[in-house]
Order: structure tokens, then C-alpha cells, then sequence
């Protein structure tokens, strides 16, 4: 009678995951990931620990500005360590048209001027952490052909379990795979990133979520390279929403200026 | 050329005590935590060609401070190196790189100073990039922005969104610097029949403000294009050599030579551009000189000069191939109406070549540069090998060879192949 409960109560969880499920094609869940409220502007501090497979660490600070002008999402970043990248500033301009690629700039202490860089390389590594430029934008639903693949109980909270297969053929990675929370806050636990021989490669682990401003935010994140074994700790910082950042923040003048 | 004088010295600390004075006291009390940082370097050099095989090419210790202080509308930016060079009888050379101060205002910023202002799109090529001298004492080989010197100049930028318009003052005219003659860098003469006097009383433009120079420049970025556009009226930064024979009337044979170097006024007007094609970016830069002078072989022309009108421009791209960062560039140089007798060619050209990977996290870097003239088929190439052993510490080794015939403009270093390591701490 006991075995026959268990078995109840199970098939009962099971169809509820399976109907929160149905609700939502794979597709969906991952626009609704996209969709996420990150409201119109975002100012935070970024710090990036890179941990090689001896435990050594390296130090990277940013301070980054967002803003959603509408049809182009604009973005600043300026390097407050180490020394030897101090005052360097990268400008991103990304377009919601599809296909139009994303303007990028960087300035240079050194050279003293703002150079136009191509953003194809998006596969780079970004500061020699384990963040390609791709991990670090926001990627279009579009781009990935998706499954959902079952839903699945982590301490406790659910999450729908999401396969994304990148339609381009010269993806860096085979596919992607999502854990998103069924919640609603959309927000991923993790995500496992497979090279192109289908071999898992990296996890991206969230590890510390709060609401700011009302606004999901991921506080705390690590993605670890399972094949080389080091690591990229990212933790955010001074985090302010909607703080009416202006398009002039977005200029030459201002990655000369720097803060 | 870098401040090496006593002059030159009291010159810069008259500037660091004008900011200061500039600077309203109430202000100065304002003012936040002053920010430091800068860097430590240690820079050795071995010639390992030539009749000097084993000397070494430099042994010189750096230490660069930048000093920054920024209130509400107002900065204060102080940048002083010191270079410390072991095998020279007066070891010590302080320079003070930049020092200025800023005004921000919401359309405008005003920067007084002195300050490196760099144009235009070029990398290692100087084409509207001509504001800030170039120190030439170690040839094209320090790093580009220890190559500009720092000019007194007031600096007006106005903002419109993207674009912006500058307007430079200089009001004192500073000559690009040049090796000592007997420096391992010091540049072949130009071509004369016997040994000359020289004759300095020229080679120095006065400092009135009738010889002060003026440049402006209008800048956009935008989603299609980097646009700049760019005028000035200036001096050429490097003199103009005029040679006077010196003609016994008797036998009517030339006895001796004078040659007297000139700054002289020039006319710029120039531009350039950036744009990304199919994900390569594409980078052009041009500039026509009027009032541009020339050395001249035709006994027709008294002082042996000619003057004439000329054009530097450049093609260039950026692209990654393969995960390697490859930039390449053509740089003709035209003299217009030519004179068959001209020193200089009508076309001169030049092309580079960069290629750039970094391995283990971005912490080794290897690179190489070539400058190769089509002209003479002389060419500099630089590889470098670069190790971040800590964030902040770098170990660089590297290499200059020099090639090509030994009167064209990088074979004539020939000797002076030579590998070299920097340690640099960054803090």
C-alpha cells in the first residue's frame, strides 16, 4: 500500500512538471529567458576571478553601463584592474535587427584613441576568462533550434531542462544545455556548453540570485572548464536599475574620459 | 625632443606649478583622494650583428607615475617619467610626458597643458597623427606612446551626441627629436659632396604667437562609419636642410657647404575613416601637405630645396584568421608636380604587416610586426613574446631586425639587429 502511495505521489509530481511542460514549448521557455525584465538601464561592477587547475587567481574589475534605447541595446565598459589594462574602455552597440551585426569599440590607454574592432569573434575569450563573448551577450532564441528535454527537481525547485542546437554551422559549441526555473522568474541554474565534437566542455553554475529593484538578478555565476579544469569566478556588484543613464554615457567622449 | 636639459626641466615644473596655480584653492579643497598608478620597467638591449656584435643596444631603468585628481567639473592629470640609463655619464632623464588640467562642462571640455593629442586611424604611420612631435632617438622602436612627445596646447572639444568637434592651439612650436650623432639610431645624411658647416641660427622657430600653430578636427562614430575630418596649419616637424655652396670667385670652386635646418609653415587638410566589412574592418587615412619641402640635387636651385605639394595616405584592414588578429596597411606617399632632381622619390611605398595570438588565457602573447619598404625592399621586423607572470607583471622577449639596402630608411640600421627583454611591473 506504501509502495502504491509513493508511486501516486510520484506519477502526481510528474504530471504536474509534465503539465507546467506543456505550457510552454522549449522555444517559449527560451524567450521567455530572453524577455527577462532587465529594465531600461543597468549600472553594476564586475569582478572576474580566473582560477587555473593549481588554485593561482587572477583579478579582472569592470564597471559596466547598459541601456535599452529600443532598437539598439548599448553597452560601456571600463577596466579598473589590473594596472595593466587600467583606462582601457570597450563600447558595444547591439541592434535588435536581425542579422545586423553588433559595433564595437575599444580604447586603448596606450594608443590614446578609440579603434572600430570587428564583433565576428564572438567565440573569443573575454579577458582570458572562461566567458566567450557570446556566453556574455544576450543570444537570440532564434539563433537555436530547441527541445525541452524534461523538467527536473534540484533541492527542491523545479526546472524545465532545455537542449539548444545553434542553427549556424560554425558554432564554436554543438548545443547547449538550460536549466530554467519554472517559477517565473526565468532565471537558469545552469548550463552545460558542449564543443564541437558533442564533449562537454563547460558548466555555467549560477550561485547566488536576488531581486533587485524587482528586477531577477544573477549575483554570483561560475563556469568551469571541465576539459582544462580552471575556472572563472563572475560576481556583480553595486547593482542599480533604472537609473535614467543617458546616450551620452555611450559616446567617444566618454571612453576617452573614462569615470 | 624628450626633456633632457636643464631647460627643459624647468620648463616642465613650470607647468606642474602653472596647473597649480590654475587650479582655484577652493577647488583644490574639494578634491578627492588623488588616484595612482603607472609602471616599473627594466629595458636591456643586445646588438647581435655587425661590427658591435655583443654591446649592448640600451640598458635603461623607467619609472612612469600618473598622477590623476578628478572633482565634479575639474581634473588635474600629471604624468612624469623617469629614465634612468646605465651606460651614460649623465644617467638620470626626467620627462614630463603629459600634465594638464580639464574643465568638463555638459556640451564642451577645455584641457590646458601639456598633453599628446592623437589622431586618425593609422597604426605605427603618421599621417594626420601630427599634432604631438615623435621622439626618433631609438629610431620607430619604443613603444608608440613613449614615441609622442606632449605639447603645450589648449584644447577645445565640443560634443553634438556622437560627434565631436575639436580645436587645438599650440602656441609654442616643438621640433620632433632626433638621435644624438653619435647615437646608434642617428640617421643617414642625406647625400652631400663634402663634409658641410652647419649653420643653426634657424632651427629654432621663435616662440611668439605669430608662429603658433592651429589644427581643428570634426570626429563621428556612428553604426555605418568612424569619420574624421582634419585641418591645420603648422610647422613640419622635421626641418628642412638647406644647403648654400660656398664659391671661391676666383676659380669659381665650390670651397665648402653650408647647411642650415628649417622649420617651415605647412598647410594640412586630411581625414579618415574605419568601417567593418563582412567582419573585417577597413581603416583609411589620408592628408594633403602644401608648403612641404624637399632636398633638391639641381644646382638651378640655390639653397637646395624645392617646394611642393604632397600626399600621405594609407589602406588598411583588421581581421582575425584563424584566432590570429592580422592587420595589414599600404602607405604610398606622392610628391605632386615632381622635379626629376628631387632626393626623395615621387612615390614612396610602404606596407605593414601585424599578426598577433595570445595563448594560456590570454597570459603568453606572441607578436610580430613588419614595416617593409617597396621602394628599396628594406624592411624592420619586430617579434615579440610577451608572458603575464602576474596580473600587473610582464616579461617580454624580443627581436628588431633590420634589412635592405644601407641607404634606404631601415636597412641603413643594419648593424643594429639586436634582442632585447623588458620586465615591466604595473601598478
Amino acid at each position: 500500500m506504501r509502495k502504491f502511495l509513493f508511486a501516486l505521489v510520484a506519477l502526481t509530481l510528474l504530471f504536474v512538471n509534465n503539465t507546467d511542460a506543456r505550457e510552454f514549448t522549449a522555444q517559449q521557455i527560451m524567450e521567455n529567458v530572453y524577455n527577462r525584465p532587465e529594465g531600461k538601464d543597468r549600472t553594476s561592477d564586475l569582478e572576474m576571478i580566473l582560477v587555473n587547475k593549481f588554485g593561482d587567481q587572477r583579478i579582472r574589475i569592470i564597471r559596466q553601463f547598459n541601456a535599452d534605447f529600443g532598437k539598439v541595446e548599448k553597452r560601456i565598459m571600463f577596466f579598473l584592474a589590473p594596472a595593466d589594462v587600467k583606462q582601457t574602455c570597450f563600447m558595444n552597440w547591439s541592434y535588435e535587427e536581425a542579422g545586423k551585426d553588433d559595433d564595437q569599440w575599444i580604447y586603448l590607454p596606450a594608443l590614446k584613441k578609440v579603434k572600430r574592432i570587428s564583433s565576428e569573434s564572438k567565440g573569443d575569450y573575454f579577458m582570458g576568462s572562461d566567458f566567450t563573448y557570446d556566453d556574455l551577450g544576450d543570444r537570440h532564441p532564434n539563433e537555436d533550434t530547441h527541445a525541452l528535454l524534461r523538467t527536473e527537481t534540484i533541492d527542491g525547485k523545479d526546472y524545465y531542462v532545455v537542449e539548444s542546437v545553434p542553427k549556424e554551422e560554425d558554432s564554436m559549441y554543438s548545443k547547449t544545455i538550460t536549466w530554467v526555473a519554472t517559477d517565473g522568474s526565468w532565471i537558469g541554474l545552469k548550463k552545460e556548453f558542449y564543443d564541437e565534437d558533442g564533449e562537454l566542455l563547460k558548466i555555467l553554475s549560477v550561485d547566488k540570485v536576488e531581486q533587485i529593484q524587482g528586477y531577477w538578478t544573477i549575483l554570483n555565476s561560475t563556469m568551469h572548464n571541465v576539459q582544462k579544469d580552471h575556472k572563472t569566478i563572475m560576481n556583480l556588484s553595486k547593482i542599480k536599475y533604472d537609473t535614467g543613464i543617458k546616450g551620452s554615457m555611450f559616446t567617444e567622449r566618454m571612453m576617452k574620459r573614462g569615470l | 625632443m624628450q626633456i633632457s636639459t636643464r631647460k627643459s626641466r624647468n620648463r616642465a615644473v613650470g607647468i606642474v606649478l602653472l596647473l597649480a596655480l590654475l587650479l582655484p584653492a577652493a577647488v583644490l579643497a574639494q578634491i578627492e583622494p588623488p588616484a595612482f598608478n603607472g609602471y616599473a620597467r627594466t629595458y636591456v638591449g643586445v646588438l647581435f650583428d655587425g661590427e658591435r656584435q655583443g654591446d649592448y643596444a640600451i640598458v635603461q631603468n623607467t619609472l612612469d607615475l600618473r598622477w590623476e585628481q578628478k572633482r565634479g567639473k575639474v581634473g588635474l592629470y600629471v604624468n612624469p617619467l623617469l629614465y634612468h640609463y646605465q651606460d651614460r655619464a649623465d644617467p638620470l632623464d626626467l620627462v614630463f610626458r603629459q600634465a594638464y588640467l580639464d574643465v568638463f562642462f555638459d556640451d564642451f571640455d577645455l584641457r590646458f597643458g601639456k598633453q599628446q593629442i592623437i589622431w586618425g586611424k593609422a597604426d605605427g604611420v603618421f599621417i594626420t597623427d601630427i599634432i604631438s612631435p615623435k621622439d626618433f632617438q631609438e629610431f620607430l622602436l619604443p613603444d608608440f606612446d613613449e614615441i609622442r612627445i606632449g605639447v603645450t596646447a589648449a584644447t577645445l572639444n565640443y560634443y553634438i551626441g556622437n560627434n565631436s568637434l575639436q580645436l587645438v592651439w599650440v602656441p609654442v612650436f616643438q621640433s620632433n627629436g632626433y638621435p644624438r650623432a653619435d647615437s646608434l639610431w642617428a640617421f643617414r645624411r642625406f647625400d652631400l659632396p663634402m663634409e658641410p658647416t652647419w649653420d643653426m641660427s634657424t632651427s629654432e622657430v621663435p616662440a611668439n604667437i605669430e608662429n603658433s600653430q592651429l589644427f581643428g578636427r570634426f570626429s563621428a562614430i556612428t553604426s555605418a562609419i568612424d569619420v574624421e575630418l582634419m585641418a591645420g596649419y603648422l610647422y613640419d616637424a622635421n626641418p628642412t636642410n638647406h644647403v648654400t655652396r660656398v664659391v671661391d670667385p676666383a676659380t669659381h670652386q665650390w670651397t665648402g657647404l653650408i647647411v642650415r635646418p628649417e622649420h617651415h609653415r605647412l598647410s594640412i587638410l586630411g581625414g579618415s575613416f574605419a568601417k567593418t566589412f563582412a567582419g573585417v574592418v577597413v581603416r583609411g587615412e589620408g592628408a594633403f601637405y602644401h608648403g612641404k619641402r624637399f632636398n633638391i640635387e639641381d644646382p638651378a636651385f640655390a639653397d637646395g630645396t624645392i617646394e611642393k605639394s604632397y600626399v600621405h595616405y594609407l589602406i588598411g584592414f583588421d581581421h582575425n584568421i584563424f584566432g590570429i588578429d592580422v592587420s595589414g596597411q599600404f602607405i604610398q606617399e606622392i610628391i605632386l608636380d615632381y622635379h626629376e632632381a628631387t632626393q626623395n622619390d615621387q612615390y614612396t611605398n610602404t606596407a605593414t604587416l601585424l599578426a598577433r595570438e595570445s595563448f594560456l588565457r590570454e597570459t603568453l602573447t606572441v607578436e610580430l610586426f613588419v614595416y617593409y619598404g617597396l621602394n628599396e625592399g628594406d624592411a624592420l621586423i619586430r617579434f615579440k613574446l610577451t608572458y603575464d607572470l602576474a596580473d600587473g607583471f610582464e616579461v617580454l622577449l624580443g627581436s628588431n631586425i633590420f634589412t635592405g639596402p644601407t641607404d634606404s630608411a631601415f636597412g641603413q640600421f643594419h648593424e643594429n639587429d639586436m634582442v632585447y627583454t623588458k620586465v615591466k611591473y604595473s601598478f
